[in-house]
Parts: C-alpha cells; structure tokens; sequence
C-alpha cells in the first residue's frame, strides 16, 4: 500500500515535468523539468528494487547528460530566437497519432497477465557488478559487451570534440581570428 | 491494493508518447534531443519493470541492459549535440525546419 503511494507521487511528478518539456517555451526550461523527471524516475527505480539503475540514473542522466545539454543551450544562447513557433501544422497529426498508437498499444498491454515474480532478484551494485564481469566461460558475456561500450564512448567522443572544433585541424585561421 | 507491474508499463508508455511527440512535433531542436533523451528514459523504465515479472535467473538481464542503453544515450546525446553546435555555426537557427539543405 505504500509503494503505491509512493509510485503514485513519483508518477505524477514525471508525468507533470515530461508534460512540462512538451509545453516549455525556452529550452533551459525544458532541462530543468527533464532533470524532475529523470529524478522522480530513480526515485521509481529505487523503489521497484533496482536501486543501482536508480543512482546510474541520477549520476549519467540527470548529471551528466543534462549537464551537457545546459551547456549547449547556454553556448548557443538558445533563447535568440523566441520568435519561431512552438508548433506547426505537422503536429496537429502527430500528436493524435502518438496518442492512437499510445492506445493500442496500452490496450494489449492490460490485456496481458502481468505478475510480480516473488523470487526476482534485488538490481543492488553486488548482483549488477557479478553479472556485468563474469568472465566465465559459461557466463552471459557481458563483460566483452562492457569493452566494446567503451570503445564506442572514447569515438563519441573523438567524434564531439572534432566535430564542435571551430576550423577543422588549422590553428592559423583560429589565430587570425583572435587577431581581428 | 498493490503495486502491480502493469502500472510501471503504462507510466513508461505515458512517458514515451510525451517523448516521441515531443521530438516529432517541436521545432527547436534541443527539444528534439531533449524528447529522444525522455523515451529512452521511458523504454528503460519499461525494461526494468518487465525485468521484475521474471524469475530469479531470467531477471539479471533486466538489470544489465539498461545500463548499457544509459551508455549508448551518452554517447547518442554527447555526438547529437556536437552536430547541432556544427549547424548552428552555419545556419544560425535552431529550428529544425531550416536544416533542409539535404532536401532532395
């Protein structure tokens, strides 16, 4: 009964601030009630027994990806151009679309049997961390899974520092510039 | 009356359809990122909350895969807002309408 309660106000915090992304007019706006939403979504993940998810999200979401997002907002200065539309005529078929679709698919998913398992295992850090480098032959294999996703964050990377670069690899023209 | 799993599923689907109209039908394109970044909270919302209607040796993967969702929005968000400071240098605009030089 009160983890009902408890869902029930963490469900209704990031179902307000999502809805407050849709409807937020600047974007740091939009961050801030995103960042709610990741919280509350921790909070719910705390709550149905996965607790290191929970602090994951808190730590990658709601630290370090919002943290990128509000410097880009602020590096652009993204209010500049109040004046474009919130909207256009495209989403007035979007927006019943997502709903239809939200109803189909909400329908088959009351229709299914859906039970708490009374044997499933608590996500904490020593369960997560035995499975995730369980380097067994007989194991999941997570942990090459674990290697290549390092791999692909150091490209990420490589990729956002060369990409954000003013000139591609020429440091006289950046000189110049200061120069002027 | 308990906490039922099929709660959690419509909570996640609830936040998903906010994502995806977000990202399809707003024009700023922060939002656009902002709305991916916000389903993909939702799909993994959803995969714990299956994870949790396992048995006790099914249930691990529940745990597992969305940390590596988590890694792969990273670098998803940290790449996305890389181009986006590379067209705005270009086009200085933020609405995604004007993006349309690779309009065919």
């Amino acid at each position: 009964m009160l983890a009902l309660i408890y869902f029930i106000v963490l469900a209704v915090i990031a179902l307000g601030s999502a809805l407050c992304v849709l409807l937020a007019r600047h974007p740091l706006y939009a961050g801030l009630s995103l960042v709610t939403s990741m919280v509350s979504l921790a909070g719910i993940y705390g709550l149905i027994g996965s607790p290191f998810m929970g602090v994951v999200q808190i730590m990658v979401y709601a630290g370090a990806i919002m943290m990128l997002v509000t410097f880009v907002i602020m590096v652009l200065n993204g209010a500049r151009d109040s004046k474009t539309p919130m909207f256009d005529k495209v989403s007035l078929f979007v927006i019943p679309a997502v709903l239809v679709l939200a109803g189909l698919v909400g329908f088959a998913l009351v229709r299914s049997p859906l039970a708490f398992d009374a044997t499933t295992l608590r996500g904490s850090v020593e369960l997560t961390s035995k499975t995730l480098f369980d380097m067994a032959q007989t194991g999941p294999g997570y942990f090459l899974l674990f290697e290549v996703l390092g791999l692909l964050l150091l490209s990420a990377m490589v990729a956002a520092v060369l990409l954000a670069k003013k000139r591609l690899g020429s440091i006289e023209t950046e000189n110049t510039e200061v120069k002027h | 009356m308990e906490l039922q799993p099929i709660f959690i599923q419509i909570l996640a689907l609830a936040i998903f359809s906010i994502g995806i109209m977000v990202a399809i039908s707003r024009r700023n394109i922060f939002f656009l990122l902002m709305g991916v970044e916000l389903a993909l909270n939702a799909v993994n919302l959803s995969f714990v909350g299956f994870a949790k209607t396992l048995p006790a040796d099914m249930s691990v993967a529940g745990q597992i895969v969305p940390l590596f969702a988590i890694a792969i929005a990273a670098a998803e968000a940290c790449v996305g807002f890389a181009m986006v400071i590379m067209i705005f240098r270009n086009r200085e605009s933020i609405d995604s309408d004007s993006y349309s030089s690779m309009k065919g």
